[in-house]
């Protein structure tokens, strides 16, 4: 009989022992791999919510008058939109999602008008995410709910500005503030209109440096951008960026208290299963030595059987914290919902890490085993 | 041949040590059959555990075929051990989860593969267990169990089989079946060390030795 053959007969025969370390390591992967899923998902959501808050870096002219700045909502002065590409390719800053605009307040049909021009939104290199604003088209308008409702415009519909034929997009609901006003355009279109060409007035960018290695990240990234930015200077809207970081952080300040506590309980609880199962296995250990058996053979039973726990707890798991993750996490975060799926490389993760997890728990009891003095055990009645 | 040379034993307790052998000379002749007696804690088991290479003295040799046991590494040991001595026990110490051919199998070490269970079902054919080979342990009776105890010790065809009150946990009848059968590897050439405290072996002894306190009262 092989040793494999003698780890599964004596599973059969102690059942019990064998489904509680199972049940054990299940919980565990099953917690994890659930919390994992979910957390992607909350993650995901996360990110959505805290992106629906707006930009919160903003990189303006150097000269921006910053009085005329905060009344008007943007500067009188602009700078070179190559500016974008140079902030693109910089590292070792967080910021992302950056957008070149151009704005101005127009007199369109009687009514004063913020004209917004805006490029299609840009990504550091090897950070690619997907946008997280709709993208307008060349050509293309989205109209404010206060013009519309004031001009009758509605989707389809062509409107001039300033010599320029753009169609309504869209006429947008109403937001309570400035939006109202605003007509949104291509960036090109805009420069068209406001005879601006190669010119931008700022770069919007979400940025999260709250948590960065450094008492002042603003003022790192300034330093940092000065250096490459002459013409700009930079505006962090700290409330924004701080709730940013602070969501995100907590998110895995949870996962991070969780999930140790889970593991530790798991190779604690397998650990005592496996003392018991050595205690009761003291003669059968005993007569092995006596007939000859040596230490290696004797801890292969017991490291054989924890990867086997291991192996099936993680593949049971998997599957049982996945069915968790998608039957619960949908009603949990909504908004994301459609995008909780099966994480298939934690399986291969769960396949590697657990078996090697288990046998760690049992290492200390299959010493045990191999310590006991069979003539001690087979002397006892 | 087995030479013990100055034995002694002691075990380190908390309360103080414990002498269980006290200066042990004895040599035993390849093929005999020896009985030893003594009472409860006279340090027979400790004795048998000495010469089956499980328990080391505190002073002294044990040599088995020539071969000093204590100087071996403890892995020469282990495969001298299941070479050259085949054990029973009062308890059986059968493997629960283990039908008998494969309690019998076991000797042969793992990976014997289908050569163990042809010649553990043939030796249990021989002990009249012919009928119990696929039962495990909790399905056999006593006498049952330490006839595969018994195959469980000639598996491997030791030279010298340790007996540890072999009848102690046995009813008359079985106690004679199971001494007859120590009796039949007597005679066909191995060495049997019997201890226990009954008289029962005593017919089937070559020589008795009796135990006292840790040491030999008298011998041949």
């Amino acid at each position: 009989m092989t040793i494999f053959g003698l780890i599964l007969k004596e599973i059969r025969h102690r059942k019990i022992n064998f489904l509680l370390a199972l049940l054990a390591v299940l919980i565990a992967v099953a917690l994890f791999i659930s919390f994992f899923t979910a957390g992607q998902a909350s993650n995901r959501e996360t990110t959505r919510l805290m992106r629906d808050m707006g930009f919160n870096l903003r990189i303006i002219p150097k000269k921006t008058d910053m009085s005329k700045f905060w009344m008007a909502g943007f500067s009188e002065h602009t700078m070179p939109e190559e500016y974008i590409d140079t902030f693109a390719s910089q590292k070792g800053i967080s910021y992302n999602h950056l957008v070149a605009t151009l704005q101005a307040k127009i007199l369109w049909q009687g009514v004063e008008v913020i004209l917004t021009g805006l490029a299609p939104e840009r990504c550091p290199p090897g950070r690619e995410k997907p946008p997280m604003a709709f993208e307008i088209k060349q050509g293309t308008a989205y109209i404010g709910y206060e013009l519309a409702q004031r001009l009758k415009l509605k989707k389809g519909n062509t409107i001039d500005i300033l010599g320029k034929t753009l169609t309504v997009e869209k006429a947008l609901s109403e937001s309570g503030g400035v939006d109202d006003i605003r007509i949104q355009c291509h960036l090109r279109d805009a420069q068209d209109i406001l005879s601006l060409e190669g010119r931008i007035n700022e770069i919007k960018a979400i940025d999260c440096l709250c948590f960065a290695l450094t008492d002042d990240p603003l003022a790192v990234l300034r330093e940092e951008l000065a250096a490459v930015l002459s013409e700009a200077k930079t505006i962090q809207m700290k409330p924004m960026a701080t709730a940013r970081a602070q969501t995100r952080q907590l998110v895995k300040n949870v996962f991070a208290v969780i999930m140790p506590i889970v593991v530790v309980a798991c190779g604690a609880w397998i650990g005592v299963l496996a003392v018991m199962n050595v205690r009761d296995r003291q003669q059968e250990i005993g007569i092995m030595r006596a007939l000859g058996y040596g230490s290696g053979r004797i801890t292969l039973l017991f490291l054989g059987k924890a990867l086997i726990v291991g192996l099936l707890g993680a593949a049971v798991g998997f599957f049982t914290g996945t069915a968790l993750a998608l039957n619960f996490g949908p009603g949990i975060f909504k908004v994301t919902a459609k995008a909780i799926k099966p994480e298939y490389v934690w399986l291969v993760w769960s396949l590697i890490v657990t078996p090697v997890f288990t046998a760690v728990s049992s290492f200390i009891p299959a010493m045990i085993a191999v310590a006991y003095d069979p003539a001690v055990t087979l002397r006892e009645e | 041949m087995v030479v013990l040379e100055n034995i002694v034993k002691t075990y380190r307790r908390r309360r103080g040590d414990v002498k269980a052998l006290s200066d042990i000379n004895l040599q035993i002749e390849k093929g005999e059959f020896v009985v030893i007696c003594g009472p409860s804690g006279s340090g027979k088991t400790t004795l048998l555990m000495t010469i089956a290479a499980m328990l080391r003295p505190t002073n002294g040799s044990v040599c088995v075929e020539q071969k000093d046991l204590y100087t071996m590494s403890i892995r020469d040991r282990a495969k001298f051990r299941a070479e050259n001595i085949g054990f029973v026990f009062q308890m059986f110490h059968l493997v629960p989860y283990l039908n008998v051919a494969e309690n019998v199998a076991l000797a042969g070490g793992v990976a014997e593969g289908n050569r163990g269970t042809i010649e553990a079902n043939e030796l249990l054919k021989q002990l009249g267990l012919a009928q119990r080979v696929f039962h495990k342990p909790s399905e056999l009776s006593a006498g049952e169990k330490q006839r595969t105890a018994v195959a469980r010790a000639l598996f491997n065809r030791p030279k010298i089989i340790l007996a540890d009150e072999p009848t102690g946990n046995l009813d008359p009848d079985n106690a004679a079946s199971v001494l007859g059968y120590l009796s039949e590897f007597h005679h066909s050439g191995g060495t049997v060390i019997l201890a226990t405290h009954g008289t029962e072996a005593e017919q089937f002894a070559d020589r008795i030795i009796h135990l006292h306190n840790g040491s030999i009262d008298n011998s041949g």
